[in-house]
């Protein structure tokens, strides 16, 4: 566009080329008069300028050498305990636990590195000092900052009643925790809140007790993969063919 | 403006008659004019009068009967635990102290400082980052230097240990009480409903844009048509002291410097915190040295090092 004009108007530039050379002269003049100091106070600096070697953290009172002044004695702290001891919760946490669990049992059995622990989903029998042993499916294992209170929620029903109970594994009054049944298959999620709804609900758990108990007594616990889902999968296959017959009859 | 000379200056002849009595003794202020005995005031003069109770002495006595016989120790919040009682397996939720270079910098006294104290340090700052005046306190009492410095108050002098000696854990023992102080979590400016605990105002029924505020802060022509002094309104909240009373020592470990005591304690974690016998309860059957290491800067060091050995 602007070249279009310029070709149809060559002087069109002249007005502009003009003014530019106006204000450079202007520009030059100004630049030509020396700017004294004392027209512009702000610029002065007000204290000399530091010698050369000094050191920012000098400015500071407390870094500065003190030459001239009286030595002033420091004498040495004595020995730090938080240096002895820097986690003393963890201290007061290994004390007890030599107490609690001195074979270190039921650490392990809820010990990361095991890969034996204890996982949502497992059915655990409590025995109990006081008190009738509680079995239930575990639902939720709590394991705070602390070990010391690692607790687990057993789920069961009795009487046809949902009943919950938490445990607190290294309570004094647990005598006992014994792994009735495995999850046949890894649970996915840590809580397992979805086993208060009927559908996924286990229910009561004492016939499943009741069988590990006797098998206990009998010999040992059979393998995590005839055990669980599928074992009944295949008691329902079977009730479902005798059903279907039955049917058919 | 010149002092007022004292009326007494007017009762004395001329100064050429009686050149013996010196120039300062005239020219005095009023506020330190020597008292002459027997002429203090027309007033409450005699010898059988009881003692005044504005008086800083009777405030001394008062107090008396409700200070600590020995001194605390200055500890440092590490968090909060449970104990298990392996006897009865109730668990008791509990909070782990740690003392770190606990030591006596210097004492209080009644009559230069005007009551009894203990003044106690506790960890370690280095010697450059501390002012010169700071630096001086602590090498005129020959003692290391600290970077938190609190006092205890005791009832009289027997309560206080020698300057320098290091303050181990088993001051305390188990099962005794004791008062816990501590700066508590600053909550910054809260409102009302917050700080003081009022309900607020209902969420509906009419209710528009008020529903966490103050309401009224007092009434009209019957109470003055004033705010009355100390109305609870909104502000800062925390970031003050507190003291939680009767706190019991459930675990003492004298070696890596742990005192457990029973349920919370206000403030953060790796706070400091003041720990001290309990005043509502009977005073632990302790020695006096419990928990002291007696012995200056010097022969703390010693006992340190025997320690490490």
């Amino acid at each position: 566009m602007s070249a279009h004009t310029s070709s149809v108007r060559p002087l069109a530039h002249l007005k502009h080329a003009l003014r530019q050379c106006r204000l450079e002269c202007d520009q030059r003049r100004r630049y030509a008069v020396p700017a004294t100091d004392a027209l512009y106070p702000s610029l002065q600096t007000k204290y000399p300028l530091p010698a050369a070697g000094f050191r920012p953290s000098q400015a500071i009172k407390q870094n500065r050498f003190e030459p001239g002044l009286k030595r002033i004695r420091v004498f040495q702290p004595p020995r730090s305990t938080i240096k002895l001891c820097p986690d003393p919760i963890q201290k007061v946490t290994q004390d007890q636990l030599a107490v609690l669990d001195p074979t270190g049992a039921r650490t392990r059995l809820f010990a990361a590195s095991n890969p034996d622990n204890v996982k949502p989903g497992d059915v655990l029998l409590v025995r109990l000092k006081n008190g009738e042993p509680f079995a239930g499916a575990c639902i939720n294992i709590r394991q705070r900052n602390s070990p010391i209170d690692t607790a687990v929620l057993l789920r069961n029903q009795l009487t046809r009643v949902g009943v919950e109970m938490w445990v607190k594994v290294y309570s004094p009054n647990v005598e006992g925790i014994e792994i009735v049944q495995r999850k046949e298959r890894r649970a996915r999620r840590a809580k397992l809140y979805y086993m208060r709804k009927p559908k996924h609900d286990m229910g009561n758990l004492d016939g499943v007790v009741r069988q590990y108990l006797r098998q206990k007594v009998g010999g040992q616990m059979s393998s995590r993969s005839t055990k669980g889902r599928e074992a009944n999968a295949q008691k329902k296959k079977k009730d479902k063919k005798k059903s279907d017959q039955r049917g058919k009859k | 403006m010149p002092p007022k000379p004292t009326q007494r200056l007017f009762s004395l002849p001329p100064r050429f008659l009686c050149p013996s009595i010196p120039r300062t003794l005239i020219r005095t202020f009023r506020t330190f004019a020597p008292i002459v005995p027997g002429k203090q005031s027309r007033f409450n003069y005699g010898h059988n009068l009881p003692l005044l109770g504005a008086s800083k002495q009777a405030a001394f006595l008062r107090k008396e009967n409700n200070l600590p016989l020995r001194t605390g120790a200055l500890t440092i919040k590490k968090g909060m635990t449970g104990v298990y009682d392996p006897e009865t397996g109730k668990r008791t939720p509990c909070t782990v102290l740690q003392l770190d270079r606990c030591q006596v910098i210097s004492h209080k006294r009644r009559d230069k400082h005007g009551y009894w104290a203990v003044q106690v340090g506790s960890g370690t700052k280095e010697a450059r980052n501390v002012t010169r005046p700071e630096r001086g306190h602590f090498a005129a009492h020959e003692v290391p230097l600290k970077r938190h410095l609190a006092e205890f108050r005791v009832k009289n002098e027997e309560g206080l240990p020698a300057v320098g000696s290091v303050i181990t854990a088993d001051l305390f023992q188990e099962g005794q009480f004791v008062d816990v102080r501590a700066v508590t979590r600053g909550m910054g400016f809260a409102g009302g409903m917050k700080r003081w605990g009022w309900g607020g105002q209902p969420a509906s029924h009419g209710t528009s844009l008020t529903h966490r505020a103050m309401g009224s802060a007092g009434g009209s022509q019957g109470s003055g048509s004033r705010v009355h002094p100390g109305k609870h309104m909104a502000g800062r909240m925390g970031g003050e002291m507190h003291t939680v009373q009767n706190l019991k020592v459930m675990k003492v470990d004298a070696a890596n410097g742990i005192v457990v005591v029973h349920g919370a304690v206000p403030g953060p974690k790796y706070s400091i915190v003041k720990v001290q016998d309990a005043l509502k309860k009977p005073w632990p059957e302790a020695d006096a040295l419990a928990g002291l290491s007696v012995g200056g800067g010097g022969a703390g060091l010693a006992a340190a090092a025997a320690a490490e050995a």
